[in-house]
């Protein structure tokens, strides 16, 4: 966890979420790389980030794009951000007793159908070994996550709209990882909406 | 190192081998043994799907009500069959346990398409492994999920399946087709289709048709309401078997 | 030598293939990650029968708090577990093995169910539990509080991650066990009435909350009869947040970035008719399809002529 350092936080809106992570890559104490994205795509409307252990990262996405991709083959549809969870979760656990050093954070908008015409957005985190937690505010996780969680806590408000909600969650993410030494250098915010998905890398202090 | 001809191993030859002109002798012979068995049927409908089937028993002194030809899978599908009965066992037994590792992965119920799947190659694998025969059996699957809504399928030994409205399987398929053809339409109601069921059923049925000589499976559509998860609780099942006082009451009418 | 064409058997259990990479790491950096945890109270109480005049009974509660080290990693956590509609199973120790142990055995139980034709019994549900839990040594950190009714009548048991089971009227577990016991040590009787065990309970589940650093928020109970189980999510909230004066908004325009990118879900696009679709045209030969080896076809596997 330490390693490598990074931080991912995803956070509730109105009708949108909202995830962010810094861009740090490290090696201890040793800043690698300033571009190591952790937030990747499922798809149109389902993102997931994964920090932690740099090489387990890349281990458990392309594990997780195997299995996305098997699923969305056999069941022609999309994975929702709830099923996508579960599968997330159950993956960690086939690894209880070594497991990968990641805590992934889940954030989504569900497709509308017919028994469920206004869907919830849908945020979670899992610890290492896939024990969910599904908030209904904001998730948080990383080497900055303890620092994320207090600011977090003094900073969402309910239904923030797409703009508010990437001011929250960009202030949010900025400051915590400010008093973090091993996140930081840069981060990256994707705001979810259901007509479009905003994505905007921060200025931030590269220190 | 196992011995030639034993049941694992090198030696062990598929026992469904093609004939000349293309064909699998073994798996026409399985079609023939489900052409023998009793009659199931299917019938899909607006708001849900009806199995119905006939429980033939081949003497007065069989206690029938521990026979089982509807089977529950998960909450959400149910099988029946025609053919052979300890065929039947073996299916429903896998079946249910790909269903429960289905719901171990993604926290859901399969859909019915893929639990199809799935029983489709555990069938397909029995034409072409080594030491074992075909499954001597048609299954009709009905089910409802959030992606499809209600669906019947039908799957032979050979593996293959197909979606209906409403089909017929075992003796007397044709017949039945040719009743339910005539008797489907597209905006059948749950109820309705029972009915029809029962009635096909009768078309050729042997002895009196009461409550203890078929068995009936329905499969509802959820409401939204229903479908809201309430904290410590299950979905209800959208698939169950008729008890025999409901049986009887449609018997009745 | 043979060739294996028989497929493979399945692979079961767990996969420990990262163990030895880890236990490295954890010699060279500072400690493993934690596994979230439940610090956790949770009891359960028989209750009813006897001189009370009312049904027999069982009623778990749990609190709500789920730990990760020092922090609380989520304030309202669910642990009272499902298992069948009759069963239900509180769970304290490592979050994830509580999860994925009383998930497993619920899936078993299910089958179990079907197979038989009958619903289960607590004490199978029980053997299930302690017989998997011994088989891991303890290690799957799952300390549980097992409740349910069956046809031979109201049970309830206690079962320790090592395999373990206890059979009493009254039970605590979890880092909040002493001060749970502590409340029904001195005010448990035999055949209470239904309101009252509930009573208990949450007044037991309030005393690890308020007593046990590792258990906080809420309090979650689970009464199970004959008649049925209802699940009372959130009976009692005693520690609910204040709601803030003022709102902590930003101005839009605050947070500078250098980059964006907008991806749009909403997909456009225009139709330009070349030709009439499923129309005869002149100059092309239809090509229909076999007929006879049709969906249904009596003739087995379909050959593609």
């Amino acid at each position: 966890m330490e390693y490598n350092g990074g931080s991912v936080v995803a956070m509730i809106g109105k009708d949108c979420v909202a995830i962010a992570s810094d861009l740090r890559l490290g090696q201890q104490s040793v800043g690698v790389a300033m571009n190591f994205d952790k937030v990747f795509p499922v798809n149109d409307k389902l993102y997931y980030g994964l920090p932690g252990l740099a090489t387990d990262v890349y281990t458990l996405r392309e594990q997780l794009r195997f299995r996305v991709n098997m699923y969305r083959m056999k069941e022609e549809r999309e994975i929702t951000p709830k099923t996508f969870t579960h599968l997330v979760s159950s993956t960690l656990y086939e690894k209880r007793f070594g497991p990968y050093f990641i805590e992934p954070v889940v954030a989504g908008l569900p497709s509308p159908t017919e028994l469920d015409p206004h869907p919830k957005p849908f945020i979670s985190t899992m610890d290492t070994i896939g024990c969910i937690t599904t908030p209904k505010d904001f998730a948080v996780a990383g080497t900055a996550s303890n620092k994320l969680f207090g600011v977090a806590e003094g900073l969402w408000e309910p239904d923030l709209e797409p703009e508010d909600l990437f001011e929250t969650i960009s202030q949010t993410l900025l400051n915590a990882v400010d008093r973090d030494a091993l996140s930081g250098w840069g981060a990256i915010v994707h705001v979810i909406t259901h007509d479009k998905v905003i994505t905007r890398q921060l200025r931030a202090r590269m220190d | 190192m196992t011995a030639p001809g034993g049941s694992s191993g090198a030696y062990s030859f598929s026992l469904t081998t093609f004939s000349p002109s293309g064909k699998l002798v073994q798996i026409e012979h399985a079609l023939a043994a489900v052409a023998g068995g009793t009659t199931s049927l299917g019938i899909k409908a607006t708001n849900g799907v009806v199995l119905a089937t006939e429980k033939k028993s081949p003497s007065l002194l069989l206690d029938t009500s521990v026979l089982e030809k509807v089977a529950p899978i998960c909450p959400n599908i149910g099988f029946v069959y025609s053919g052979m009965g300890p065929d039947f066992r073996v299916l429903v037994a896998k079946a249910r346990k790909i269903a429960q590792a289905y719901w171990k992965m993604y926290g859901e119920h399969p859909p019915t398409k893929v639990l199809v799947q799935e029983v489709a190659a555990v069938m397909q694998q029995a034409t072409q492994r080594g030491g074992v025969r075909p499954y001597g059996i048609s299954l009709l699957i009905a089910g409802w999920d959030s992606h499809r809504g209600q669906s019947l399928y039908q799957v032979d030994p050979s593996g293959s399946y197909w979606a209906w409205k409403a089909s017929a399987i075992g003796k007397n398929t044709v017949n039945g087709k040719t009743f339910l053809e005539k008797r489907y339409n597209d905006d059948l109601s749950l109820e309705d289709a029972i009915h029809t069921a029962l009635l096909t059923l009768k078309e050729g049925f042997e002895g009196q048709m009461t409550e203890k000589t078929i068995e009936i499976g329905v499969v509802t559509v959820p409401t939204a309401e229903q479908m809201q998860e309430n904290s410590g609780e299950r979905l209800p099942p959208t698939f169950r078997k008729l008890t025999e006082q409901e049986v009887r009451d449609y018997l009745a009418l | 030598m043979t060739v294996q064409i028989q497929p493979q058997e399945e692979a079961v259990g767990f996969d420990f293939s990262n163990y030895a990479r880890n236990q490295f790491l954890g010699q060279h950096m500072n400690g493993l990650p934690k596994a979230t945890s439940t610090g956790t109270t949770i009891v359960g109480l028989k209750f009813g029968g006897g001189d009370s005049g009312e049904e027999e009974g069982v009623c778990l509660g749990a609190d709500t708090r789920a730990t990760a080290g020092d922090i609380v990693a989520d304030k309202n956590c669910e642990k009272i577990h499902y298992l069948t509609p009759m069963i239900r199973c509180c769970g304290a120790g490592t979050a994830a093995d509580t999860e994925f142990v009383t998930n497993l055995i619920s899936s078993n139980l299910e089958l179990h169910a079907l197979s038989q034709g009958r619903p289960v019994r607590v004490v199978t549900a029980m053997t299930m539990l302690k017989q998997y839990l011994f088989r891991y040594q303890g290690h799957v950190g799952a300390h549980l509080v097992l409740g349910g009714v069956d046809s031979t009548g109201s049970h309830l048991f206690t079962i320790h991650a090592h395999g373990s089971t206890d059979k009493l009227p009254y039970v605590t577990m979890g880092s909040g066990s002493l001060a749970a016991m502590a409340v029904f040590e001195s005010a448990y009787k035999p055949y209470l009435k239904r309101e009252e065990a509930v009573a208990l309970v949450a007044r037991a589940i309030r005393a690890g909350i308020f007593n046990d650093l590792g258990s906080g928020s809420n309090v979650d109970v689970s009464i199970i009869t004959k008649a049925g189980c209802e699940t009372l999510r959130n009976y009692e909230m005693p520690n609910e947040r204040g709601v803030k004066s003022r709102n902590y908004k930003f101005r839009r325009g605050t947070t500078a970035w250098v980059k964006e990118n907008i991806r749009s879900l909403i997909v456009k696009e225009d139709v330009k008719i070349t030709s009439g679709a499923g129309k005869e045209q002149p100059g092309i030969e239809p090509h229909p399809v076999p007929v006879g080896a049709g969906p249904g076809g009596e003739e087995g596997m379909d050959v593609d002529s």
